[in-house]
Parts: structure tokens; sequence; C-alpha cells
């Protein structure tokens, strides 16, 4: 701990390691480098707050880094020492300003403020799920809830969809029950929805909802119960709270399957969108990460919710349909897909899925999820010659009226020109043979 | 030589104030404060250290309960003690005030649980956090300091470790319902 002590002619002693290192190579070709965030970070880090470094400040002898305002305090209420290797820091003068450094740091991180932004938000979302109250407290809301909305369970399907938008954003996964004159394997199939959207959507559920309680804290184990039931409370007199709450038990299962429920970004089991024009929001969210924006925008939600009735298409509405959520159930291709259709027999009942995604997803990020999806459901079960299969992709304006979707178009648009009405889009898969 | 300095122990609230002239912002301060207490959290749950333990008592953050394990391989191995961190509002420019909540016989630790640890006095640095105080009384249990003691029976006793041990065993059952 103490270390060498200072030498009165400032001469350096060489470790064994300084002795045999080599200079590193300076890099002049278009190579990169990829470096963890991790060991960035502590690179970039100030050992003091452990924050971020701000104006940088460099001891001179031993060459450590810290924030200008944290070794000026350090220095001036504790031992004149470097806090990292105890070397004499006479005064302030001992010290230099790096700002090669802090420039590193801005082009590193171009907007810091942001970056803080998400700390504090990660920070805040940690401590919540840290606290043993909170904990506490949420469990208790998700029990009171649970018990309030368990007579609702056996309330029959209403009509049309209250003063709830469009129905799709705000409720919970699939709370809202099929159409009276959807075929029947949609009420059955709340076990094999797949969830697209998991985190992310408990947050704008609780902030959308009337049922604005304290259980909003993410990433806990009683939030998704809680939210089960808010979901099931809103679309209530209209929807079977019954489909709202089953699904969300499903919902875990699914989750616990395959990716285990933590309180950041959850990975999801859908990588690999690539290849799209503009992929990096729709993908963040299709992939289920926890973006700051659906939280933090769900505010916006009831807003373009309203906009998506009124017939707004094209890009026009594009940057408010970002955070839009929309719901769909996916059922094979009543007459191409029958049931004696290769797929559809490995598939069994798991044929029909439930998907909630941003409404600025397009048609073929939906096929590339779907291929995925299947791919990983059925693994050794699928036909070998259903792999990477393309789908096409199909919604139905009027029963017995399919059209085929064209692959670049959003949901929001096809939702907009074709569906229209208040409850999740129902659309349609077939494969082509390759 | 022999007491535990206790840099002011100021209460969670804006108070602030006396020896130290950063005080002087107590509420930015506190948020600082409170920041790195959160980091130092999440960085001790991520890293899931073996023999070692803390956690916030309570929901004030400046409070911790931490706990740690005897090391092996000394008359305390199997033994597990629980410690009381109190953060001023100073830190991390000054020690937390560290005490043994269990009875901890040993010559640096005296019996109301006041450490005496150059790293936790005149030997504080900004760098140390929860983990390393709580690795540092971790190897002070197997390496006391019998120049300084504060319990200067354990002190004397320290040279026959097989006597030490059964002492330290009938103190435990002494002890144990505390």
């Amino acid at each position: 701990m103490t270390s060498l002590d200072p030498a009165p002619n400032k001469t350096w002693e060489l470790s064994l390691y300084e002795l045999q290192r080599k200079p590193q190579e300076v890099i002049t070709d278009s190579t990169e480098i990829a470096v963890s965030p991790r060991s960035l970070h502590s690179e970039l880090m100030c050992p003091i707050c452990l924050d971020m470094l701000k104006k940088t400040m460099t001891t001179k002898e031993c060459l450590h880094r810290f924030c200008s305002d944290c070794i000026v305090t350090a220095l001036r209420s504790g031992n004149k020492e470097c806090p990292t290797c105890r070397k004499k820091l006479v005064s302030k003068r001992s010290l230099r300003a790096d700002p090669n450094f802090d420039l590193l740091i801005s082009k590193i991180y171009p907007s810091r403020e942001e970056y803080e932004a998400i700390q504090e938000k990660v920070m805040a979302k940690f401590n919540q799920t840290q606290s043993q109250q909170a904990l506490v407290n949420s469990i208790n809301e998700g029990i009171k809830l649970q018990s309030q909305n368990r007579p609702q369970r056996f309330r029959t399907k209403g009509g049309g969809g209250g003063g709830n938008g469009n129905g799709a954003p705000t409720s919970g996964s699939v709370a809202a029950p099929p159409a009276p004159g959807a075929p029947a394997a949609v009420a059955r199939n709340a076990s094999n929805q797949m969830h697209v959207h998991d985190t992310a959507s408990n947050d704008s559920n609780s902030n959308t909802n009337s049922i604005d309680r304290e259980n909003r804290d993410p990433g806990h184990s009683g939030t998704s119960a809680a939210s089960a039931i808010t979901s099931a409370s809103n679309a209530a007199p209209s929807s079977s709270a019954n489909s709202g709450a089953s699904t969300s038990a499903t919902r875990m299962q699914v989750d616990d399957a395959s990716n285990p429920p933590s309180m950041r970004s959850t990975p999801s089991p859908v990588p690999s969108n690539s290849s799209s024009s503009k992929p990096k929001r729709a993908m963040s969210v299709l992939t289920s990460e926890r973006s700051e924006e659906s939280e933090s925008d769900s505010q916006m939600d009831c807003r373009t919710e309203g906009d998506s009735n009124i017939d707004t298409e094209g890009e026009g509405n594009g940057e408010l349909g970002i955070n839009d959520e929309i719901e769909l159930v996916f059922k094979p291709h009543p007459t191409e897909m029958s049931a004696d259709n290769q797929l559809i027999r490995a598939l069994k009942e798991n044929c029909v899925r439930y998907i909630k995604t941003t409404a600025n997803a397009t048609v073929d990020h939906l096929s590339k999820y779907l291929a995925m999806r299947l791919t990983l459901d059925l693994g050794a079960d699928l036909p070998e010659a259903c792999r990477l299969l393309n789908f096409c992709i199909y919604v139905a304006p009027q029963p017995q009226q399919l059209v085929i979707l064209n692959g670049n178009q959003t949901l929001h648009q096809v939702n907009d020109k074709f569906w229209k009405v208040n409850k999740p889009m129902e659309m349609y898969y077939s494969w082509k043979k390759t | 030589m022999a007491q535990n300095i206790s840099p002011e122990q100021s209460g969670g609230a804006g108070g602030g104030g006396s020896k130290h002239s950063d005080d002087s912002l107590p509420v930015k301060d506190n948020h600082a404060v409170s920041k790195r207490l959160h980091k130092e959290l999440m960085n001790l749950m991520m890293a899931n250290e073996k023999g070692i333990s803390a956690f916030p008592d309570g929901e004030n953050i400046f409070k911790w309960v931490g706990t740690l394990a005897g090391p092996r391989n000394t008359v305390y191995s199997g033994q597990t003690y629980r410690l009381s961190l109190d953060f001023p509002n100073s830190y991390p420019y000054a020690a937390p005030v560290v005490k043994f909540l269990t009875p901890c016989f040993h010559p640096n630790v005296d019996l109301q649980g006041a450490i005496c640890l150059d790293i936790l006095k005149d030997k504080w640095s900004a760098l140390y956090d929860v983990r390393t105080i709580l690795l540092s009384i971790q190897s002070l249990l197997g390496e006391p300091n019998n120049e300084s003691p504060l319990n200067a029976q354990a002190a004397m006793m320290w040279n026959d470790q097989k006597e030490y041990k059964k002492y330290l065993d009938a103190f435990y059952e002494k002890h144990k319902d505390t």
C-alpha cells in the first residue's frame, strides 16, 4: 500500500515489466479495434466519484487521473498524496490539466448529458429494485390489484373498445379479446403468444393507465403481475380480463425460458434483423431492449394513439409513430397453410402468434422475426425444407379477402390502410417453398 | 493511538459542516455522495465477492451493514461478522465509521466493536470503498497489529494460537445470543 519513498533525485526505477515492454505499434491503416464498454469505462472513470472524468487532471509524477473537482477536494481534505498510489502531491501544482483526455472522452461520448441521464436512470431503477421497501410495496400492490380484479375474470366480452384509443399501444400484451367474428383459435392461444416487447410495455402500461400507482418500478418481480392486472382492468369492461391474466402468466413463462428477466435490458431471443434502412430504433425495440424512449415518451403514446385513428398515412407521422406500439394476431394462411401443411403440422397449436411490437417495424422485419422465432421454437422439429424461409404476409381487411403485403410498409401504415379497427390487427402468413 | 478517530458523523440531512471545508456545499455534496454509494452498491452486487457482502441498512443509503467471513486458516475461520458502516457527508474524502456489530475478540477491536485500522484513519484514501474496507478488515483479523492493541488481553494471548482459539470458542459460546 504505502509505495516507494519519493526518491530525492527523481530517478525512475523501472519495473521488470517496464524494462521488457515494447512500445505499442501505431495503427495507420483502417484497422478497427473493439473495446468492451466495461474496460473503456474503467479507463475513463474517475476513481473518486466513479463517474466519467470531468475536467481531467493528471498527477504529474505518477500520471493518475481524476476529475478536477474530485482531486482538489481530496487534496484539501486529506493527505497530500495521490489517492491512487500515495505518491506525495505537494499541492495543486503537482497536477496538470489533461485537455487531450477530455477531448478523447468527448469524442467517444459526444453527448455526455445524454450518457449521464441514462446513467442516472439506470441508477434510479437499480435503487428501486434494490430497496427492500420497494419490493415489499410492489408485491403488496400486486396482490391487492390481483384480488381487486379477480371477480372481473369471468365477465363476458363486450363490444367495442372503450376510451382506449386504438387499443393497441396501451393495453398489456394481448389483453384485448378476439373479435367476435374471428376464428376461435385466437382465444385458446394465450399460451403460444410470443412476446416481442416485454419490459418496456410494462412501463408504458402503468404510465398511460388510469391505474397509475406506485407499482411503476420496472424490473420488479411484482411488476409483471401488477401490469398484467393493469392491462386486464384497462380493457376491463370491453374485454375478458381472463385473457389478460393468462397472457401475462405465459409471458413470464416465455421470459423464463428464453430471456431470464433482469433489471437491465433483456437480451432477447430475437437477434439480428440485419439489413434494413432504418434499423436502429425499430430494431432496438423489436429486440425488446428497454429503450429509454419508449418509457419517457409514453405520454406521447396517448397522442399518437389518437392520431392513428385519424387517417394519417405515409411518412409524415413516422416520427410520432416511433414509440407507438401495435398488437398483431398472426395466423397461418387459411388456404395455403392448411392443416396438412408440413410446417403447420410441426407447429401444431403454436401456429398462431401474438406479437406486440412498434408500429414503425416493417413487414420485412416481421417476416424475419417470424422465421427466426419459428426456427428457435421448433429446433429439430423444423422440417429441413422450411429453414430460413421466406414468408408472405397478408392482411384481411374483410374476411375471406387476403391482401398480400409489400415488405417495406410499416405496420403503422398497414394498420391505417387496411385495418383501422380498434383491436389487434390480424395478419396471415404463408411460406414460399424454395 | 488506541482510539478510533471518528470523522464527524453528521446525519443524513443537509447539516454538513465541521472541520472539512468541502462540507460547505452540503446539498450538492450529498447528492454526489449518495451517487457514489449507489455506484458502489451496484458494483458490489455485480462483483459478488466471496466472503464479504454489504447492503444499505433500510432506506438510508448512508448507513450500511456489511458481513464478512473469518479468513480461512486463521482462528477466525468459520465465523461470520456483521459490521456497521456509517458514511459521513464528506465521503469518500473522509472514511466511514466502521464498527463490529457481532462481538469480536481481536487485538485491534475493542469490546464496543470499534476498529483500529490505519486506512480508516490517517491512511484513508478516497479510493477506498466498501469492498476494500471489508477486505482490509478481513485480512486484519488474520494479521493483527499487536503493537497498538485496543484489546490488550487479545494481543497478549495472540502468540499462543491454540490457547487463543480455545478462548475464542468460549468467547463465542458466551456471546452466542448477541
